[in-house]
Formats: structure tokens, C-alpha cells, sequence
């Protein structure tokens, strides 16, 4: 039976803290929000532990209430993304490992300009590697709608990285 | 596009979580634990301490109505007794008048 599973919390939140943090903050675009988001939404998996049925269980509901709490905060703070991402450098910096992908930082900026639908379509789909489906499931939103979010998200962000890092793709050609 | 693809997932890969993460989702978990427990506790005081009162009140007017109950059996016993006496008291009153009326009747026939 499912429900004889029983998990151990502080296993949970060692194996899937990198998930959920990950997820806040290229939602957010904050390090700072986005590490409290991840503690209530820990705090939150606690509490409702004992509904938990299996590991992609938890996993499914980690994602699914962190991409809600994401876009409750950014509704609260009713800041546009660029001005999260100057807050971000300014604020909170990059970490070491970003700076030594300026592709990856890059591409990150220009994620965090994307309309927050199309943006949380493409890290669910990118960064967790999910099906269009499984993304459906996860934001509670219809399958075409998430799919073209994907397809209008990646188009958007092509074009801008085509006028953005065309150095860089020149380099990398 | 696949490139492109595989670049943002290169791009996106999952960052690790900030040192002391875990650490404070713990502390956090353990105040909120206790704070539960307490409050917990405290809702069962107050439940008890509900419990007790309601219990206080309850014997308090169940008293008062064995009392009134009492009380009024004690006036209705007292009552009868006052009829009683009353009645008495009428009996008597009725024989007075009764031998009364027959001296009366026996002096008008010797006259």
C-alpha cells in the first residue's frame, strides 16, 4: 500500500532542497525570497507529511507548491522581472559558478523577462526535464495552453539570445 | 533549436540550495514543533478548565432546582397541613354550631 511509506523528513529535505531552491529562485529571480520560499514550503511538506504516498509523490507536490508560492510572492511584490534581475546583482550577486557560465547567466536574465507562465513553463521543462503533460499536472493548467507557453517562451528567448549573445554564438559557431 | 535546447538545459541546471538550508528548515520545523505541542497543551488545559466550569455550572443549577423542587413540595406539604388544620378547625365549628342549634331547639319545646 502506498500509504505504509514512510518517509523521513530531513531525507527529503537533503534530497530535494536543490529542487525547490532552484525553482523559487528562477521564478522569483531573488536568492534571498527564494530560499524563504523553499523553508515554508519545507515547513509546509511537514505538515503534510502524513498525505505523502511515495517519493514521486513528494516530489510532484514539491514542485507544484513551490512554483504556487513563487508566483504568489512575485504577485505580492508586483515587480517587473528586470528590475528583480538589477535587484539580484545588486542584492544578492551570482555565485561563482554562474559567473563562469555568462551563457547560462545570460540566458537566465533573459528567462526571468519572459511573461511568469511561459517562464514557469520552460524551467519546469528545462531545469526538471518534465513532459509537457507532467508540466500540465504540475501548474493545474491545460495541456495546449502549456504547450504553446513552451513553444512561445522558447521562440521569445531564442530571438532574444539571437540579438543578445549573437558574440557568442558567433564564438561558439 | 536543439542546440538551443540543449543549451538552456545546460543553462538550467539545478543550483545548489544556500549552505544552511537544510539547517534552518530543521530549527524552524523543531520551533514550530514545540510551539504545536504547547499550544496543544494549553488547548487542553483550557478544554479542561472549560470542562470543569461547565461541569461547576451545571451542578450549580441542578442544585437550584432540587432546591426550588424542595421548596415547593415544602409549601405544598405546609399548605395541606394549613387545610388540614382549616378543616379541622371547620369541623369543629360545624359541631359547636350543630349542638348549639339542637339547646336552642329542646329551650323553644319546653316553652
Amino acid at each position: 500500500m502506498a500509504h505504509d511509506w514512510q518517509p523521513d523528513f530531513e531525507q527529503l529535505v537533503d534530497a530535494h532542497q536543490s529542487m525547490v531552491f532552484s525553482l523559487a529562485a528562477r521564478m522569483t529571480g531573488d536568492r534571498g525570497l527564494a530560499e524563504e520560499i523553499a523553508q515554508d514550503v519545507f515547513l509546509e511538506l511537514d505538515r503534510h507529511l502524513g498525505r505523502m504516498e511515495s517519493s514521486p509523490h513528494v516530489c510532484f507536490w514539491l514542485r507544484r507548491v513551490t512554483m504556487s508560492r513563487s508566483a504568489d510572492a512575485l504577485r505580492r511584490r508586483r515587480v517587473r522581472c528586470t528590475d528583480l534581475w538589477i535587484e539580484i546583482e545588486e542584492g544578492h550577486g551570482v555565485s561563482g559558478e554562474e559567473k563562469e557560465s555568462p551563457l547560462g547567466a545570460r540566458l537566465e536574465q533573459m528567462l526571468a523577462t519572459l511573461p511568469e507562465p511561459q517562464r514557469a513553463a520552460l524551467v519546469l521543462r528545462y531545469q526538471e526535464d518534465l513532459t509537457p503533460e507532467e508540466i500540465a499536472a504540475t501548474l493545474d493548467a491545460p495541456l495546449a495552453t502549456v504547450k504553446s507557453q513552451l513553444q512561445r517562451g522558447l521562440k521569445l528567448l531564442r530571438a532574444k539570445a539571437q540579438s543578445q549573445l549573437r558574440e557568442f554564438v558567433r564564438v561558439k559557431g | 533549436m536543439e542546440e538551443f535546447e540543449r543549451e538552456m538545459r545546460q543553462a538550467l541546471e539545478r543550483r545548489p540550495a544556500p549552505p544552511g538550508l537544510k539547517r534552518k528548515v530543521m530549527a524552524k520545523r523543531n520551533r514550530l514543533h514545540a510551539e504545536r505541542l504547547r499550544g496543544r497543551r494549553v488547548l487542553w488545559q483550557r478544554l479542561a478548565a472549560s470542562v470543569a466550569l461547565a461541569a461547576a455550572v451545571c451542578s450549580v443549577l441542578t442544585w437550584r432546582e432540587r432546591e426550588e423542587e424542595r421548596k415547593g413540595e415544602e409549601a405544598r406539604r405546609q399548605v395541606m397541613i394549613a387545610l388540614r388544620i382549616t378543616g379541622h378547625a371547620l369541623n369543629q365549628m360545624k359541631t359547636q354550631l350543630a349542638g348549639h342549634g339542637h339547646a336552642n331547639q329542646d329551650r323553644t319545646d319546653g316553652e
